[in-house]
């Protein structure tokens, strides 16, 4: 299984995705239908995630972590249905809650439903409101925690990955990142991942 | 473009007099919210079946009081809830179900659609929804990122307000410099804050 990278670069599965060259980076595959998922899967060479929800044509239920996880062989799935990112963890591979942070109220409750199991970690939408919270609230998201929505600028995701382990990005964003450099912080935060 | 009604003019004066609505999520923050400046007191959660004294009690403090009609307890968000609302007092009610947006309207209040911020590739078909919706006032969440999103946002005709997780008074004013007319927030000590 690959694991998952500091960089996911979001695909409808229509269009040709460029890594960002001197990154390391996934695709994550959200707003498509199960046909496009499943030829867009086959030819993936890098970490691949995929938004179960957005699926036109896939329930999402177990079943679908199944096959996703099993026959697709997709590394990571975003769902918000906690019994399905159960799901997802027991066949081995990585599962992200989808939780929504409108306002502390809903974020909060959002999380009750958090199964905090091990291989279970969280996508936070929008992402940058985790530029607006206290380090202590974001720590208490159970990890790994990517920022998924209106993460529009390379400056944004760099920072946004002071505090998460992966953030989702258009293609062209995440060659501004390419483009713009591993600020110095990251490659000494990170160990150097990335360079 | 502002609704000529009464009650919804009357509504958006408020927020330009005071910028600051309360955001009450428990009844215990009551009396801080009447003691408050705020002109507006939203209400996100209560017994949605027993309003009544709680909005007379907004009303005889002066201000005005908008209910929450998908988070309060006990009411479905739908036409016979928003009737409710209506017989409760409130004057203005929020809910995600732009479906809902004429129903409250017909029943004397002011409208108001809130919009989710979730991620680029929905905010369209969203946006589609609140243009449709004929609500009085769109409320933009989370507020806190409103500065950060308003550049991909076409401009509404109608009033914004951002809400969620504005906590101390440089997001507020930075939600207000990006379009909002007011802000909705638990964090008490921006409720005396004047953000004019």
């Amino acid at each position: 299984m690959r694991l998952l990278t500091p960089i996911l670069v979001a695909s409808n599965g229509h269009e040709v995705i460029v890594p960002p060259p001197g990154l390391e980076s996934g695709v994550l595959l959200r707003d498509l239908d199960l046909m496009a998922l499943i030829a867009a899967a086959g030819t993936a060479s890098t970490t691949l995630a995929v938004d179960l929800d957005s699926v036109e044509g896939l329930n999402a239920d177990a079943a679908a972590a199944r096959f996703l996880a099993v026959e697709l062989g997709v590394d990571v799935v975003i769902t918000r249905r906690p019994a399905v990112a159960s799901r997802v963890a027991a066949l081995g591979r990585t599962a992200l809650l989808h939780v929504f942070a409108f306002d502390s109220t809903g974020l909060a409750r959002s999380l009750e439903g958090h199964p905090r199991e091990p291989g279970i970690g969280t996508v936070l939408s929008p992402g940058p409101v985790l530029d607006h919270l206290p380090p202590a609230e974001v720590e208490r998201l159970p990890r790994p925690l990517v920022a998924y929505g209106f993460v529009e600028t390379a400056e944004q995701a760099w920072s946004l990955l002071r505090c998460v382990d992966s953030v989702v990005v258009r293609p062209g964003c995440a060659l501004d990142m390419a483009r713009d450099g591993t600020p110095g912080w990251y490659a000494l935060d990170k160990g150097g991942r990335g360079d | 473009m502002i609704r000529s009604d009464p009650k919804v003019r009357a509504f958006h004066a408020r927020l330009l007099a005071t910028p600051c609505c309360a955001a009450l999520v428990d009844h215990d923050r009551l009396a801080a919210a009447l003691a408050s400046p705020v002109g507006i007191v939203f209400v996100l959660r209560a017994d949605g079946l027993e309003l009544r004294p709680l909005v007379t009690s907004v009303h005889a403090a002066g201000k005005l009081v908008a209910v929450h009609l998908d988070l309060i307890d006990g009411v479905r968000p739908d036409r016979a809830g928003v009737r409710w609302l209506g017989h409760a007092g409130a004057d203005a009610v929020i809910s995600s179900h732009g479906q809902l947006m004429p129903a409250i309207r017909h029943e004397g209040m002011v409208a108001i659609h809130r919009l989710l911020l979730v991620r680029r590739g929905l905010l369209d078909a969203a946006l589609a929804a609140t243009s449709r919706s004929g609500a009085d006032i769109v409320e933009v969440l989370p507020g806190v990122i409103l500065p950060e999103v308003r550049a991909l946002m076409p401009s509404l005709d109608v009033p914004l307000l951002a809400g969620g997780f504005i906590r101390n008074e440089a997001q507020a004013r930075a939600a207000l410099g990006a379009g909002a007319v007011g802000v909705t927030t638990s964090a008490e000590n921006l409720w005396a804050v004047d953000l004019r």
